[in-house]
């Protein structure tokens, strides 16, 4: 697809139409449309997703300096309505609309797209809300007219809980978790943990640390109080000695982050790992057996779908179930919808109290390209 | 005519003549004009121009001029990608100034990146907003920290010192240009341990979407063989250019 797409007559026929099918069926279910501008303040996608996200953003300057965005998301948007507008929930939400990326690298893909998706916002039961989800986008697809997909799937809490697990200190579980979903980081923090410390060493006592503070009191303290300093600083020495990760489980979890295949085969190999390590994570096994079992009343051949332990998703505000489904158009695979849970954002846009999220966006066009082209 | 640019004051400006000098490359002020426009003795088709290092940098990239001589860390904020829009023709030993990430001496447990992401990712989740960082090289600093996995944080503007920026309550964290670290350790600022971005120095530098006739080609042979004799600087820069 070019840059800059151009829709011809047939093309927006094609897509009005799919547009027509899908929204219909998503109403059915209960989803309410709406739409945000597509124009956008940049801080609320920059607050949210911190600065990286504007390498894929185009962002301007109105005439008056404010910085403003063409939308990268409708998720981000959306949700800060529902907390602003304090809906009540659950609340049911569907979209289709465009939404713009800079492609840094990659001058051929498009830098704009249609994207049609539902947010599924407070609703308590985590598992009937995942259910709802990936029901919904297997059944869009079909609406669609696509017959053939292929399904991927993975847990970020699954890692989180197996993090949790560890005899590790805190600041460094956080780590782990927060770089879980960056390929290839995960296992350099594997490795820094077989290796001890790297950090320099801090006196460990608080006397020591308030002398070292006194000593610098003219610095800056730059946004920071004294005793957030002086507790990381603590945690930091007593890390140095607790930092050590037994070798068969620093081991189990490597081979388990490299899991990927057939989902059965992959949770049963999982189950293998963690009971050599002796570690218990039936609850969050359980909740994916209850995902295969709806993906087979829904009629999806199981040898189309693939677990994936260190799941790819460049997205980090996941927080729980994440998915990915491809078809094949003329050039080969590619990701027609995706979507997971994201049980964070809610708070973070300001909501008083978690709320659950959890949703799926839909890339139309190439699910038509997929239609017409590939098929098998 | 083949357009090259200098810097236009300072230390920049008499390190070039110094150069231009020690390769026997005169240069002659216009009259008039308030001095924005030079020569060179025997090189009837160059035209000097006098800019500000930042404009020199940016005209570069848009392919006003053909040469500039200016900093490395001007060259790469400009411009973040510079194939097939720039090439560094030669490091020319002064200018020489690091792009740093700095942090208060107050932070006693802050001394690398790593330690940067831990306090990016605890500030935005207890004060409910990101950490921010002044400075004026925006596209450096998201290049590098993008590098060392840290994405809590958000970019300030800064047009001048910076360095006063923590002590302002402006941002939390800097990311300047530093030659001695004298000026960070003033306003108790300290320089992460694995926090250069950029070793910085003075580069000659051809823009590769300036319009090269044969007139621009031949006054830059010309030019750079005077410039540097042992070097075949020209044939370099001419596979490059379209």
């Amino acid at each position: 697809m070019a840059a800059f797409p151009y829709y011809d007559t047939l093309a927006i026929d094609a897509l009005n139409a799919q547009a027509v099918a899908l929204l219909g069926l998503f109403a059915e279910r209960g989803y309410v449309r709406e739409e945000p501008a597509v124009l956008q303040p940049a801080e609320i996608f920059l607050d949210r997703s911190g600065e990286e996200i504007r390498r894929r953003t185009f962002t301007l300057m109105d005439p008056s300096g404010r910085e403003l965005c063409l939308r990268p998301d409708l998720t981000i948007p959306i949700c800060r309505q529902a907390v602003e507008a304090g809906r009540p929930f659950p609340a049911r939400i569907a979209y289709n609309g465009l939404v713009f990326r800079h492609q840094p690298g990659e001058p051929h893909r498009p830098t704009q797209f249609f994207q049609a998706g539902v947010e599924l916002l407070g609703l308590e039961d985590r598992a009937a809300g995942e259910t709802e989800i990936l029901s919904l986008t297997i059944e869009a697809l079909r609406v669609a007219g696509l017959k053939q997909f292929s399904l991927r799937i993975g847990d970020v809490a699954l890692f989180g809980a197996l993090v949790d697990a560890l005899a590790l200190p805190a600041q460094w579980r956080a780590r782990l978790k927060r770089h879980f979903w960056r390929a290839g980081y995960v296992e350099s923090l594997l490795y820094w943990l077989g290796h001890g410390d790297r950090t320099a060493s801090l006196p460990g006592t608080r006397a020591e640390l308030e002398a070292l503070l006194d000593a610098r009191a003219d610095a800056p303290m730059a946004g920071r109080t004294r005793e957030e300093i002086i507790n990381r600083a603590m945690d930091r020495a007593a890390e140095a000695a607790a930092l050590k990760l037994d070798a068969g489980v620093a081991d189990a979890i490597a081979k388990l982050l490299d899991i990927s295949g057939p989902a059965e085969a992959a949770l049963a190999s999982i189950r293998g790992l963690l009971k050599t390590a002796g570690i218990n994570l039936d609850p969050q096994l359980a909740a994916m057996d209850g995902r295969l079992a709806t993906l087979k009343s829904l009629g999806v051949d199981p040898g189309q779908v693939q677990f994936t332990a260190h799941f790819g998703r460049n997205m980090e505000y996941y927080t729980g179930f994440v998915f990915e489904l491809s078809a094949r158009d003329k050039e080969g695979p590619v990701q027609i919808a995706g979507g997971g849970r994201y049980d964070s954002m809610m708070e973070m846009l300001g909501a008083k109290k978690p709320i659950s999220a959890i949703g799926c966006a839909i890339r139309t066009e190439r699910v038509l390209a997929a239609r017409n082209g590939g098929g098998a | 005519m083949l357009t090259l640019a200098i810097p236009s004051k300072g230390r920049l400006k008499d390190n070039c003549n110094a150069w231009f000098a020690s390769a026997g490359v005169t240069m002659e002020q216009t009259v008039g004009a308030r001095g924005y426009r030079a020569s060179f003795a025997g090189f009837p088709d160059v035209e000097v121009m006098l800019l500000s290092a930042s404009e020199i940098a940016s005209s570069l990239l848009a392919g006003d001029i053909h040469l500039g001589i200016t900093g490395e860390d001007l060259l790469r904020e400009e411009a973040p990608e510079l194939a097939g829009r720039m090439h560094l023709v030669k490091p020319l030993g002064f200018g020489f100034a690091d792009v740093v990430v700095a942090v208060s001496q107050y932070w006693i447990d802050v001394s690398t990146m790593a330690d940067l992401d831990d306090v990016c990712a605890a500030y935005a989740a207890t004060h409910r907003r990101r950490l921010r960082v002044a400075t004026k090289y925006a596209q450096l600093t998201r290049s590098f920290f993008a590098e060392a996995r840290i994405s809590d944080y958000r970019i300030v503007p800064s047009a001048g010192a910076t360095e006063g920026a923590p002590a302002a309550g402006t941002a939390e964290v800097i990311v300047d240009i530093t030659t001695t670290g004298a000026t960070l350790k003033d306003n108790g600022l300290k320089i992460l341990d694995d926090g250069v971005i950029l070793k910085s120095q003075a580069q000659l530098a051809a823009s590769l979407t300036a319009d090269w006739d044969a007139g621009a080609r031949k006054a830059c042979d010309a030019l750079l063989s005077k410039l540097d004799p042992a070097s075949p600087l020209y044939t370099t820069l001419a596979k490059q250019l379209p």
